[in-house]
């Protein structure tokens, strides 16, 4: 028996609570922004195509919904808004802090690599999904991926830019220097 | 999926660390070979993060004014 539409939202709140906070990084704002979303979709419930693939279509819609608030108003994060689990939890203190540490990594990468990375790895999304999510080129979802997983691996063992931000590091470390040799070569031709 | 093949590897905080006692362990490993098996741990490690971080929030019984939400709609 096929599920009803409104059966269908139900069950995909927890994944969308899981993309909600991946991409808020607040979980009193994800509550919110989940439930923006489902009012969204169920105003929009004869846009869907029944059949056609539902968990794309209600992650597309929240994640929508995400960039317009966010072009309305940039959210903050907060990193005493970390799940109880890892304050509460059992696991040894160090164990506790690198998982404190990885959050804060999460945080700090672009927010459409955290929402494919953690789509990818939590709810097992391909790329082909992921693609679909978030309107991009299978590719790109690949390479947000992979770049988020890079920089996590590069941050968590203690190294602070790879690929690209190496090279934008190394490449604003060059223009301070040319601007310091202008700065010495004027300040020389006014003595 | 992604690349997350083993069940049954720990990946403690020191990455690279874990990567030259496997070299060590494994003497004559081609790099490749160890740089896979770290990828691996790593990979797995950042599932588990991933779901110490999340799975709660997953969990959390839904509110009850939003199912409510959502039956009123079913109801129209």
């Amino acid at each position: 028996m096929t599920k009803s539409f409104h059966d269908q939202v139900i069950a995909i709140l927890p994944k969308l609570r899981v993309q909600a906070l991946a991409l808020t990084r607040n979980r009193a704002a994800a509550e919110d922004l989940v439930q923006d979303a489902v009012c969204n979709a169920l105003s929009a419930q004869d846009s869907f195509a029944p059949g056609t693939n539902f968990p794309a279509w209600m992650h597309r819609i929240l994640r929508n919904r995400f960039i317009s608030d966010l072009r309305k108003k940039r959210e903050t994060t907060d990193i005493d808004d970390m799940p109880p689990s890892f304050l509460s939890t059992n696991a040894p203190h160090e164990d506790r802090i690198v998982l404190k540490d990885l959050d804060a990594a999460l945080a700090r990468l672009p927010d459409d690599q955290r929402e494919a990375l953690v789509l990818g790895v939590l709810e097992g999304m391909s790329y082909q999904e992921l693609a679909e999510v978030a309107g991009c080129a299978v590719g790109t979802a690949k390479s947000r991926v992979f770049r988020a997983r890079r920089q996590l691996e590069a941050w968590m063992i203690g190294e602070e830019h790879v690929g690209a931000d190496r090279l934008k590091a190394q490449a604003a470390a060059l223009q301070r220097k040319v601007e310091r040799n202008t700065q010495e070569k004027t300040a020389s031709s006014r003595v | 999926m992604f690349a997350i093949q083993t069940d049954n590897m720990a990946f403690p905080s020191g990455g690279v660390r874990v990567h030259h006692r496997m070299e060590k362990f494994m003497g004559d490993d081609p790099p490749k070979e160890s740089k896979k098996t770290s990828d691996q741990a790593f990979d797995l490690w950042l599932k588990r993060g991933l779901h110490q971080l999340f799975d709660d929030v997953a969990n959390e019984p839904i509110p009850e004014e939003l199912l409510k939400l959502i039956e009123e709609d079913r109801r129209d």
